[in-house]
């Protein structure tokens, strides 16, 4: 068994991989399967051409038959060709790739400057036991490597031997751990899982959260026709939608009636869709922690798995929609520098770490085991000014419902005129949760905001990994002391409103103070 | 006038201070309200205004000529559609004249040992921080009118993303190179 296929594929064998190679073949595999995706993603600009197109190609069928078929040959050649140029080769703990078939590209990502590895391993994968690899570095130079066919157990290895560079070279000083024990890639430490997520969890979170976008953007080219094909379906069965919507000669309660079950019909395949689309993304769902590292591995076709260095971390999201309120769950995210280079459509996967539909108790566990000083929950919130409701339900909200009854009496439109005070009742409601939830908090360690309307999500970051700060005050805001705080984080904005000036000053004081004088890295 | 601007920033050396980590009453802490701010070149004041002016000027002038060429006879309707945009467009470039004025001198910033601060705005005033150390590079863009007149535009580039990149404009060139100097050399810069 000591052929030297074996040698490279169990043991890490630095010389052989030194030279350049090229994946196998499997590859090709991937790059049909990415093509496909391409084309259906961009099924928008393709099928109105071939509508357009489908007389001229029935008239001169052997010229479209040619011209398909050159066009299937070219997919495959330039599929081909993709996977003949990309080579790449691990020499002195750095990792060359180069690729490209008309614009060759040449990348050197050395070890110690990779913060993500990430292992994608797609259906068709698995049973020849690949997987996908991807590395990327941040910074202001931000590069990504993807490889698109390891062997599954060999990238496992590369993995572990990439992020043990990290922890031999750690900065003094934050270091409480022996740094003179390099980590043997054959023996791991032992992952610690923090949390796996069960189906009844998963369908608990397509309820709640509509991970709904995740067809839509598929599917949004077909809608017009889906309304036609839903008009046609009613219509063949004896019920006429359109007539049955015109107001003139309907008792109202039908009307209601009928509105009513075709919006709970609606709503109950979005609600499908999105259950089914939240099993896809999370199916056999850990979250696991290995030394300073989170681990998610997570997926039902495509098997995801990020990691996260608790370094890395930049804010951590405790959210809860108002059907998660009712149904006692929370939805935690970890998220990191949120700059992406590719803006790929399943942004779920980049880099953040969702943990889906907990309950309470393993979510204080979980930010306890993640910031273990935080008060996210036990320290008291400072509202913001009342001026937030005198401005937007005052200002805004009255004087738009108040025209809009107004002109809906002038036009003689009863209908219209009675959905104008319960959609204003509702909308007031709105606005005054939104200011009731939003308040903010800080201690020695963390900033924490709290916002949200019926449900209510907290916000936490450790102060000193603010980017910049910005403090905002209009001509309005200055009349009555008040100001607006901005905290730009690697991972987004936050904002705090209509909060006291010297209050908001004080707080963007000690930001920028603690942001300068702690001199940690903010990752 | 340039020499005192330099100096402040210019020779700013942070020798080896030995760690201290006394803990400081907030009264004592830095405050935004005690900044040192100064406005932005004067000359970059002139410029914008000649900019303005330029612009709204072809502009118009481009919609008056199509008016009235010969080649292609606009029908009436047409030919007031053009007359009322005329008369917006002019409007708007008078608004635009006028609010440039104004506002640019309402642009200042200011330069601590260890950030950078600008504040621009007349109805919505906006402060924007920067620490240095959380800087990732910094650039001098200069298009062509700031070429002509020796401006330039300070970026500083963090991680908070391509959108909160910290700009201050109609810097003097020197200042502006200056500033990034001392940027550069200053100790605490994040190198990731």
């Amino acid at each position: 068994m000591d052929t030297a296929e074996t040698k490279v594929l169990n043991v890490y064998d630095k010389n052989a991989l030194a030279h350049w190679q090229r994946m196998s073949p499997i590859a090709i595999i991937y790059f049909i399967a990415n093509f496909i995706k391409v084309l259906l993603s961009n099924i928008v600009i393709l099928l109105p051409a071939l509508y357009l197109s489908y007389d001229f190609i029935m008239e001169n069928l052997i010229l479209g038959l040619t011209v398909i078929i050159l066009l299937i040959s070219f997919a495959v050649i330039s599929t081909f060709l993709r996977f003949y140029f990309f080579q790449y080769r691990l020499k002195n703990d750095h990792i060359d790739i180069r690729s490209g078939v008309i614009s060759k590209t040449h990348i050197n990502l050395p070890f110690t400057r990779i913060q993500n590895v990430k292992l994608e391993q797609p259906i068709y994968y698995r049973w020849f036991n690949y997987t996908c690899l991807q590395l990327d570095t941040a910074g202001s130079a931000k590069q990504e490597a993807k490889i698109v066919a390891l062997k599954a157990d060999f990238a496992e290895q590369l993995k572990t031997e990439i992020l043990a560079q990290h922890l031999s070279k750690k900065e003094p000083g934050t270091c409480n751990k022996p740094a003179d024990q390099p980590l043997d890639p054959q023996k791991s430490v032992a992952e610690e899982v923090l949390n796996t997520r069960s189906i009844p969890d998963l369908i608990i979170h397509g309820l709640t959260n509509n991970r709904i976008w995740i067809f839509l953007g598929g599917l949004a080219p077909f809608f017009d026709d889906f309304s036609h094909y839903i008009l046609q379906f009613f219509q063949k069965t004896g019920v006429d939608i359109e007539h049955l919507l015109t107001i003139t000669d309907k008792p109202i309660w039908q009307i209601i009636l009928y509105a009513s079950t075709l919006t709970f019909l609606f709503l109950l395949i979005i609600s499908l869709c999105s259950i089914a689309a939240s099993i896809l993304t999370f199916y056999r769902y850990t979250l696991s922690k290995l030394e300073d590292r989170y681990i998610r591995r997570s997926g039902l076709f495509t098997k995801h798995e990020v990691t996260m260095r608790l370094s890395r971390l930049q804010l951590v999201i405790r959210q809860q929609d108002w059907l998660d309120v009712l149904l006692k769950r929370i939805n935690l995210t970890f998220e990191q520098i949120n700059v992406s280079v590719n803006h790929n459509q399943m942004n779920a996967q980049n880099n953040k770490i969702i943990v889906p539909s907990i309950k309470p108790n393993e979510c204080t566990k979980l930010l306890n085991d993640i910031y273990p000083e935080n008060q996210m929950m036990t320290i008291s919130y400072q509202a913001i000014s009342k001026q937030f409701l005198l401005k937007n339900w005052g200002l805004i909200l009255t004087p738009l419902c108040a025209t809009l009854t107004i002109l809906f009496i002038v036009g003689n439109k009863p209908l219209l005129l009675t959905a104008v005070l319960p959609l204003y009742v509702f909308l007031s409601a709105l606005v005054v949760m939104r200011w009731y939830r939003w308040g903010y908090a800080s201690d020695e360690n963390y900033t924490y905001i709290r916002k949200g309307f019926f449900g209510v999500d907290y916000y936490c970051f450790p102060t000193y990994k603010t980017q910049q700060v910005h403090y905002k005050q209009s001509w309005f805001l200055k009349r009555h002391q008040l100001c607006s705080i901005n905290f730009v984080l690697a991972a987004g904005t936050q904002s705090i409103p209509y909060i006291n000036e010297n209050k908001g000053l004080s707080l963007t004081d000690d930001t920028i103070f603690k942001v300068e004088s702690t001199k940690k890295s903010w990752m | 006038m340039a020499s005192r601007e330099t100096a402040d920033y210019k020779n700013t050396s942070q020798e080896n201070t030995p760690f201290s980590n006394k803990s400081l009453v907030v009264e004592q802490c830095p405050s935004l309200q005690q900044l040192n701010y100064q406005g932005v070149a004067p000359i970059y004041l002139k410029m914008t205004r000649l900019f303005n002016l330029f612009c709204t000027a072809v502009t118009l002038s481009l919609l008056i000529i199509s008016q009235r060429q010969p080649f292609f006879p606009l029908t009436s309707q047409n030919f007031n559609i053009i007359s009322n945009i005329i008369l917006i467009i002019g409007l708007l470039g008078l608004l635009n004249y006028w609010y440039g004025i104004v506002a640019n001198k309402k642009k200042f910033f200011a330069i601590r040992e260890q950030d950078i601060t600008y504040c621009s705005g007349l109805i919505f005033q906006k402060t924007v921080t920067q620490p240095i150390s959380r800087v990732q590079h910094v650039e001098l863009k200069r298009g062509p009118i700031e070429r002509k007149a020796g401006l330039a535009c300070l970026q500083l580039f963090s991680a908070g993303g391509a959108s909160h990149t910290f700009e201050i404009p109609g810097l003097l060139l020197e200042n502006a190179e200056s500033i990034r100097q001392f940027i550069v050399d200053h100790k605490t810069i994040s190198s990731n």
